[in-house]
């Protein structure tokens, strides 16, 4: 044996042994648990983990608008006991692939004592084991698929309604119309669409609502005319799209453009959607509606478009964004502003006033809002009104 | 039946015009233009700001939009892609990759992400046949696209510069010999061809009714498709093509659903590929030098790497990064080492047997599902599951990609990447709902789920790959593979069957990006089809490219540079991806064979 091969043997033999024996020892620890949280005084801090840049980059603005908004008027009202609340924003792209390595990086930063996020559940839903295993919690404010809490810990919150829940609500809401019979068109995604289109079915079945045909469709299609050719073809009294604004919003002009005249019951509180024309008309069941004579929500209304003069909207999304952060205001100031007074705040806060809801409390066996109520909305001039 | 041709012949009319521009691009400079779709989508944006923000007559905007686009076209063929392409096409595809990233964040920055309502400066709906209501736009549109194509062919056939950019897409070398200035050529080419794409951008947001900075990106793939099907470099074939595949798109998914229409239009492709390798319209080529691919690696010599890189390559991450690493660095470097195992298989098919096959998510995506099912549905241990999957990976790509290994030239590149998004849409039929739970890990019964863990564990599978590349390398069968990539003619005249081996090699990267899949798949423990996409696909023929072509151990250095940077510039979000694409540009600018590979 040369001397070479001799040396090479042993530096390979020695760093292999080295590294089984590190490796023995810290494969099992958990991750040294982060009790987290800032000393006594200076800046408590959120982290967001959302989309900033990509194809969903728009969803970002809009929640960091609010967040905004909301962090300014809780830090001029004294912030929590005297102390100032920031946030740390992270962009995932909404992709799975960087939300866990964005969890990770802030399961990491000591000062972090809760994260907003992910816009999307695909990539909120990987990154719960990793801050389940960091004792942050995850505060998934816009994950409607109910997956997300349901299969999650104790450390996986949300206040968005469930899928499930608005599109029971909406069977049942198209039933009490007098429509006897409906086309449907569903987001053929496996995180929202499809167990969104599931629980309508579920519901329509037992009500009686006649389904004469259902088409999955692809978001990122531009023409669905073959598909809505086919979906109206059994003359359904009515029309539903379980989808989101962007596509409902080509959706509904190509419906109306083959020659199809039944109401619309889809779409969404989006920019695009609510400046399309064909949409005028359409009807869907609403959390947040910019025409609420509420005062709570006309205050948010106000402040929201006097510090952006360019949002000619204020939709659901900015609503959410903005009660999730005096949620977690909220319950920092019930139970401290480190990780674990986070989740036991979660876990006692109670009647937090929200402008989406009216006011939150927590069903703590679902860790979703106890509850929800959806308000019917037909949007008149590119705006949405409540209706009967 | 009516309305759907009606339909059809809608949608291929906004094919064909997107196709046209493509197809002048790609036969004219043998480059996969990416950034061609960024046009789409600028177009559009542009549209909308001057026609609805700035309250412009559509007739004033339109010529500043098409100047706007041309301009853009001529700084980002001087600047990036001519002077990579004289180096090797593959080194400039990857280079309108990055513009296309640079372009679409730069719109996005500028216009925002939101989708906008884009103003109707056409009627879209006063005209009607039967029940289907389409508008004067859609006439127009079919008359630009008429115009444009009896133009251009005018213009090739009997203009100075148009015979000139016949004559360099013919033979580029020969050009240059006869005096025609070859450098100009492509820049009238590119211009015209950018110009080309603004306009379809606009055209398509007018059909579609919104514009966001993205909405290039879905129509121009199938426009790309289109101009494939007609054959690139045909210009009649392109919009042939266009307007064949939006009927026979409108049709599939009548038939069968939006859901199949990624499978309709690339079935549709592979079929028409087979009988017609060249497209419908276009010529078959005979003697490919294959310019995406093999003849590359006469380019340049591999950096030869002295033993002791080795050793302190594996002190570094075998145990400086595990010791000292944090948790955040150790979750990054998972990322790192599974995307080096798959691009390190991935250079068995790229590098040796030289096709620059575009689809490997398909595979990942398989070696991801298939070990979530058996671990969670048949109690399969994870160790049991990781071989299985990458072979059931290799198995289902070796069988669903052996018609196309006939075709040649660019075609095949676009036909993997077809085979790619079409497993994905298969699966997504398949197991619609995504899965949740996959158990994790297990040694002896302790769960290992720490970064630490999952890192050891992706670095010891990847040490195994590296140790299987180095072998099939030095043996026989590895010699015969790069026989077939370094010159496909020789190597049939000495009898070697170059169909098989390619599929061979195609079949052990599908192994190894099986295998990625399964690690995935086992760390994020919820997968679903949204994380298998054509962007993924590319990243890993752009980690391998990054790396040379060739190389395995490139790879893992590609991979650590992409991913390690995409990390690295996070403290930039709003310029995180135009920098990154900045990056690697000059990378590619500078070291145009690879990292570790010299210039010849």
């Amino acid at each position: 044996m040369t001397s070479t091969t001799r040396r090479t043997l042993l530096a390979v033999t020695a760093t292999l042994s080295a590294t089984a024996v590190l490796g023995a020892c810290s494969l099992n620890d958990a991750d040294a648990s982060p009790t987290g949280g800032s000393s006594k005084s200076g800046t408590v801090y959120f982290g967001v983990s959302a989309a900033i840049t990509g194809q969903y980059a728009q969803y970002g603005e809009q929640f960091k608008e609010a967040f905004d908004l909301a962090a300014e008027q809780v830090n001029a009202a004294g912030g929590i006991d005297g102390r100032q609340v920031a946030l740390k924003y992270e962009d995932s792209q909404s992709d799975p692939k960087q939300s866990v390595a964005v969890a990770q990086k802030f399961v990491g930063d000591k000062s972090v004592v809760l994260v907003f996020g992910d816009y999307s559940s695909a990539a909120s839903i990987p990154a719960s084991p990793i801050y389940t295993a960091g004792k942050l919690l995850q505060y998934g404010f816009n994950n409607s698929n109910p997956a997300f809490t349901e299969k999650g810990s104790e450390y996986q919150w949300s206040t968005s309604i469930t899928t499930s829940a608005s599109y029971e609500w909406t069977a049942d809401y198209v039933k009490k119309q007098g429509v006897d019979s409906v086309g449907v068109t569903y987001l053929n995604t496996a995180d929202w669409g499809i167990p969104a289109y599931a629980a309508f079915k579920a519901e329509a079945a037992k009500i009686g609502l006649e389904i004469t045909h259902a088409e999955g469709v692809l978001d990122t299609s531009d023409d669905y005319r073959p598909s809505l050719t086919k979906a109206v073809a059994g003359k359904p009294d009515a029309f539903v799209h379980i989808g989101y604004g962007p596509d409902a919003a080509k959706l509904v002009t190509q419906l109306r453009s083959i020659g199809y005249e039944g109401t619309f019951y889809g779409g969404q509180d989006e920019e695009s959607f609510d400046g399309t024309p064909a949409a005028e008309g359409s009807i869907i069941g609403s959390e947040f509606l910019e025409t609420n004579p509420d005062p709570k929500v006309q205050a948010f209304v106000k402040a929201f478009k006097e510090k952006y003069p360019n949002e000619k909207n204020v939709t659901g999304f900015e609503a959410g964004a903005y009660d999730a952060f005096n949620v977690a205001v909220a319950a920092a100031k019930l139970g401290g502003t480190t990780r674990e007074g986070l989740l036991k705040g979660f876990q006692q806060v109670k009647d937090v006033p929200s402008v989406v809801y009216g006011s939150i409390t927590f069903d703590q066996a679902t860790r979703r809002v106890a509850s929800p109520q959806l308000t019917p909305a037909i949007l008149q001039g590119g705006a949405w009104v409540a209706r009967d | 039946m009516v309305d759907t041709l009606i339909a059809g012949l809608l949608r291929g009319n906004v094919y064909a015009l997107g196709a046209v521009g493509i197809s002048l691009v790609f036969g004219v400079m043998n480059v996969v233009n990416f950034a061609q779709f960024s046009f789409f989508g600028l177009g559009a944006m542009l549209a909308w700001f001057l026609v609805a923000q700035e309250g412009l007559p559509f007739w004033l905007a339109l010529p500043i939009v098409l100047a706007v686009c041309a301009g853009l076209g001529l700084v980002v063929n001087v600047a990036v892609v001519r002077p990579l392409a004289k180096f090797l096409p593959l080194a400039a595809m990857l280079s309108t990759y990055a513009v296309s990233q640079i372009l679409d964040n730069a719109s996005q920055l500028t216009f925002t992400a939101q989708f906008r309502v884009f103003p109707q400066v056409l009627p879209t709906a006063n005209l009607h046949v039967g029940h289907m209501r389409f508008g004067t736009s859609d006439v127009v549109m079919l008359g630009v696209t008429a115009a444009v194509m009896v133009a251009m062919s005018l213009f090739l056939k009997h203009g100075k510069t148009g015979q000139a950019i016949r004559a360099t897409a013919q033979d580029q070398e020969a050009a240059l010999q006869m005096g025609i200035p070859v450098g100009r050529v492509q820049h009238v080419s590119f211009v015209i061809a950018s110009a080309l794409g603004g306009l379809a951008g606009v055209f398509i947001a007018l059909y579609v009714g919104v514009a966001n900075p993205s909405s290039g990106l879905n129509t121009g793939m199938t426009a790309f498709v289109a101009a494939t099907l007609g054959g690139l470099g045909s210009l009649v074939g392109a919009v042939v093509g266009g307007f064949v595949l939006g009927l026979l798109e409108a049709f599939g998914i009548h038939l069968f659903g939006d859901t199949a229409r990624q499978i309709v239009i690339f079935v549709v492709l592979i079929v028409v590929l087979i009988a017609r390798p060249g497209g419908l319209l276009g010529k078959v080529p005979l003697i490919s030098t294959e310019p995406l691919t093999g003849t590359f690696l006469g380019k340049g010599r591999p950096l030869r790497v002295p033993r002791w890189v080795w050793v302190a390559a594996f002190v570094v991450a075998g145990v400086l990064v595990p010791v000292l690493g944090s948790a955040y660095v150790l979750t990054t470097g998972t990322q790192v080492l599974v995307y080096a195992i798959i691009a390190a298989g991935f250079t068995v098919t790229a590098g040796q047997a030289g096709v620059l096959a575009l689809g490997q998510a398909g595979p990942i995506a398989i070696g991801a599902y298939v070990s979530a099912l058996l671990t969670l549905h048949l109690h399969f241990s994870f160790w049991a599951a990781l071989p299985v999957s990458g072979l059931v990976a290799a198995i289902v790509a070796a069988v669903l990609a052996s018609p196309i290994w006939g075709v040649k030239g660019h075609y095949i590149s676009i036909a993997t990447l077809g085979v790619g998004i079409t497993v994905v849409a298969v699966i997504q039929l398949a197991v619609p709902q995504g899965i949740y739970g996959i158990p994790v890990p297990q040694w002896f019964g302790t769960p290992l789920t720490t970064p630490l863990a999952y890192y050891l564990i992706d670095l010891g599978v990847l040490a195994v790959t590296l140790l299987v590349m180095w072998r099939i390398r030095s043996s026989h069968l590895g010699r015969v593979i790069s026989s077939v990539g370094s010159d496909e003619v020789a190597a049939l005249a000495s009898g070697v069957r170059a169909r098989d081996y390619k599929a061979l090699a195609f079949a052990v990267s599908a192994f190894f990006a099986g295998v990625g899949g399964s690690l995935l798949a086992h760390q994020y423990t919820y997968i679903d089809t949204t994380m298998f996409t054509m962007l993924m696909s590319l990243l890993v023929v752009t980690i391998v490219i990054m790396g040379g072509v060739g190389l395995p151990y490139g790879a893992v250095v590609g991979s650590i540079v992409l991913i390690g940077a995409m990390e690295l510039l996070r403290f930039t979000p709003e310029l995180r991806i135009i920098v990154y694409g900045l990056v690697l540009i000059l990378v590619v600018r500078f070291r145009p064979g690879g990292i570790l590979v010299r210039a010849a």
